[in-house]
This record gives structure tokens, sequence and C-alpha cells, in this order.
């Protein structure tokens, strides 16, 4: 008896080859940067995603009811400490104030952050990612509130990730717990590079950091500003472990995320113009060699 | 035949929602109560149902529609789980006669098996592409209570695929091919 005597069976092992062939090619040609978005992923991923947006706002709604109710109740006490509380910070203020001032006028010396222009723009997250294999998160911002593919994103605490599929509502960020999301980091302290990478939830592993470094517990690491998508001097961690061998050129080095992931509920997505400043550089160049010619 | 097309859509659509309002629940409601290591895979459900009551040629295309829906709740891409999902229903093919689902303890035990199947396959893919054993050893940890609470409800989720799917208990979707 033949094995493919059928019809039906001619077409299942031909419909077999033909995905499993199309998805081994998709497979291979991924980018691992960034996944771009077809106009339908487009418009589906923009139709679920409000349906986890509800599932979140209703859960944020009902827990906050409840917050509500348990927090009226020692509010009286605490309403007594803090008009205390609020003569004490009258009299810090006015100090602070000057301090402020001071702080103006070092800015303006300094010129910090002047020249890069960046956009910041706050989403909410939504949803994780489908697959535990990914430390992804999705957010209710997207192309039409002016994010860009690779863009950083940051919390007040430190680097949460960068921007990897985009919709025109939605964004998908590869926060720094992926193993597939390398950072080349710099120890703030020492200036020792290395590159960071997703260890597990809730670390970090910074490799190929030379033996020679003295790196120490709790040193903080930060963005080096290499590799075009994370600009230089965003907090990503602090030191939680360091083992040297007596052998090989490198140490290995754990850190613990300055972003408390369990815990993140909004981001500040970084927007940089510097591919339009990039634009006008090539411009001006060309324009230049067609003055030569 | 049971299996033309306009006889697959409207349960093909129906099991699609159900998908979406199960990723809804796995990407949205776990992590908002602190369950965000461990996101229960009801795609590898879906799939492997196909694959043990579908014995029809468009298996393969079922699957990719499952995974490419999928794929709008994960980053990972359709990929990855058509490759597994067709080498895993290739395999049942030809285990089919020694499957049976007499009772649910069964239908636990086959799921689990068929489920570690799937990990093998897609953990040989990440290797492939990372060359990194770490990972897939983590993977592991995290596929282990995954895949047990989709062996735990496999039970109830092929009850309510076969009434989408109108199949009587042990019947099989495009047998007369």
């Amino acid at each position: 008896m033949r094995v493919w005597e059928t019809q039906g069976q001619r077409l299942k092992l031909v419909l077999n080859i033909c995905v499993l062939g199309l998805a081994l090619f998709s497979f291979s040609r991924k980018d691992t940067t960034f996944r771009s978005t077809s106009a339908f992923e487009n418009l589906m991923i923009d139709s679920v995603t409000p349906l986890q947006r509800g599932v979140t706002f209703l859960h944020g709604e009902i827990s906050g009811i409840f917050e509500h109710y348990v927090n009226n109740v020692s509010a009286s006490k605490k309403n007594i400490e803090l008009t205390k509380r609020i003569a004490q910070l009258e009299a810090e203020m006015f100090n602070l104030e000057e301090v402020q001032k001071e702080n103006q006028r070092l800015k303006g010396y300094l010129e910090f952050g002047s020249d890069l222009n960046i956009k910041k723009i706050l989403g909410q997250i939504v949803s994780w990612d489908s697959s535990s294999d990914y430390k992804v998160l999705r957010i209710n911002k997207g192309i039409k509130s002016g994010i860009r593919l690779q863009s950083p994103v940051v919390t007040s605490s430190g680097l949460v990730g960068y921007i990897y599929r985009l919709t025109d509502h939605y964004a998908d960020v590869l926060t720094i717990l992926d193993p597939s999301n390398r950072i080349d980091g710099l120890v703030s302290r020492t200036r020792a590079h290395g590159v960071l990478e997703g260890d597990s939830d809730d670390r970090l592993i910074m490799k190929y950091v030379t033996r020679t470094k003295p790196i120490i517990l709790n040193d903080t690491v930060i963005t080096s500003g290499l590799g075009n998508i994370y600009p230089k001097g965003l907090r990503i961690g602090r030191v939680a472990r360091i083992e040297r061998e007596s052998y090989g050129i490198t140490q290995h080095v754990e850190v613990i995320p300055e972003v408390d992931f369990g815990g993140l509920e909004e981001v500040i997505v970084l927007v940089s113009n510097l591919d339009e400043v990039k634009k006008v550089e090539w411009e001006a160049l060309d324009r230049e060699d067609q003055e030569k010619r | 035949m049971r299996s033309e097309i306009k006889n697959v859509v409207a349960p093909m659509l129906i099991t699609l929602v159900i998908l979406i309002v199960l990723e809804v629940f796995a990407t949205s409601l776990l992590p908002v109560f602190g369950v965000k290591q461990f996101i229960l895979p009801f795609n590898i459900a879906v799939v492997l149902f196909f694959g043990f009551r579908f014995q029809t040629p468009y298996l393969p295309v079922f699957i990719l529609i499952v995974q490419y829906f999928h794929s709008f709740f994960t980053v990972e891409g359709w990929e990855p789980g058509t490759i597994a999902g067709i080498a895993v229903c290739i395999v049942i093919s030809y285990l089919r006669d020694l499957i049976h689902f007499s009772s649910a303890a069964a239908t636990m035990i086959v799921t689990q098996i068929f489920q570690t199947f799937w990990f093998v396959v897609v953990s040989g893919l990440i290797y492939m592409r990372m060359g990194d054993v770490t990972y897939i050893v983590d993977k592991f940890w995290r596929f282990v209570p995954e895949s047990i609470v989709i062996s735990l409800l496999s039970p109830f989720l092929f009850m309510i695929f076969e009434k989408v799917w109108s199949m009587s208990e042990g019947g099989l979707l495009g047998d007369e091919l």
C-alpha cells in the first residue's frame, strides 16, 4: 500500500511542505532588533488591544474603589499628621525656591540636554506578551502619538527597554529583561564597558567586562550611548554579583535593574529628532557634493 | 464532505474569538494579579485540539491561522508555533491509533506529552537561532507549570471546541479523506 495514495493525503503533504517552508523562511529572515507590522496586523492589534486595555482598566477601577474605602478609614488620623507636616514643608519650600533658581542657572551653564531635543510621551501599560519567553509589554501609545520604532523607554527610576513593534495606537516594548535585548553599558564609577543581556525575571548579565576593571557591589550601570538606540547616561541597574575566575579575560557581572518591573504601570517613551538631524546632515552633504561637481 | 470550506469558516471564526478571549485573559488579567512570569499558552491547546481531532489536509493552514492570530499578542511571531504545531500534528497522525481520550486524566496526560514535544521543537529552533542552552533551561522551568495548567484545563477546553466544531466524542473532522 502506498503512503500517499489518495488525493487528500497528497494535498496534505503539499500543504505541510508549503506552510512549513514558509514558516522556516520567515523565521530565518526575522529581524531581531525590531518587527515591522503589515496593514492587517496593524488593524488587528489595534482592534484586540482595547480588550486588553479594558480588562486592565476594569481591574484598576475595582481595586481603586476598594483601596479608596480602606484609605478613608485611616485618612482622618493622617489628616492631623499632615497638617503639622504642611507647616514644616512651607518653611522648607522657601529654601527650595532658592535651590531651584540656582539649579536653573547651573543647567543653563551646562546646556544639559538642550541639543538632544527629546520628546517625552507617557504611556500606560496595557498588557504583557502572550509568550513567557519574551519580556515584552504593550503600551497605549503608537504612531499617532509620535512614537517611532526603536525609541528608548524609561521611567524615573531608569531604563525599561525600547519600542520593538508599533501600530497606530499601540506599541510593544522589548524590555531590558529580554535576552535578545542587548545594551552597551558602562559602570558609572570605573567607566568599564560591557554588554548587558536579560537573564531572568529580575536580573541582567553584564558580559565582556575586563577582569582588571575594579567593579564593586552596588556600582551603578548606565547606558554608554553606543548602538544608536539608547542615549548615554540612562540608569540601567546596580551590580548585584561579581565572579572572577582564576582564568579568562572577563568577569561575570550580574546587575539588578533600577526599574521595578513587577510594579510597573506607566512608562515614558523618549522620541528624539535624531533621524531628522541625520536627514538634514545627509542633505547638506549631498548639496556639497553637487556643488563640487 | 464535512471538511468543505463553508462548514469550516464559522467554527474557525468562533475558535479564533475564543482564542482572543483566552489570550486577553492570559496577557491582561493574570499580569494585573501579579502573574507575569508564567503566561498560559492557550494557542498550544487549540493547535493540539486540531491535531487530535482533525484529519483534514487543510490542517497546516488551520495551524497557520491560529498562530497568526496568536502573533497579535506576542512578538514571538507566528513562525515557531507553526513549525512546532505542524511537527506535532504529523507525529499525532502517525500515533492516532494509540491515542485515546477515554477519560479526563488520559486527555491531560496525552496533552502533556505533546506539549513536551512542542517544547522540544521550539527549543531546537531557539537553540539554532541563539546558540544558548541557559535560555532553554530557563524556558523549561517556565514550561513545566504552564504546560501542567494547560493539561489540567485541556478536557474542559477540548469539550468547548468539540461543541464549536459540532463533533461527537472521539470523532474526526475530515476523516472521509
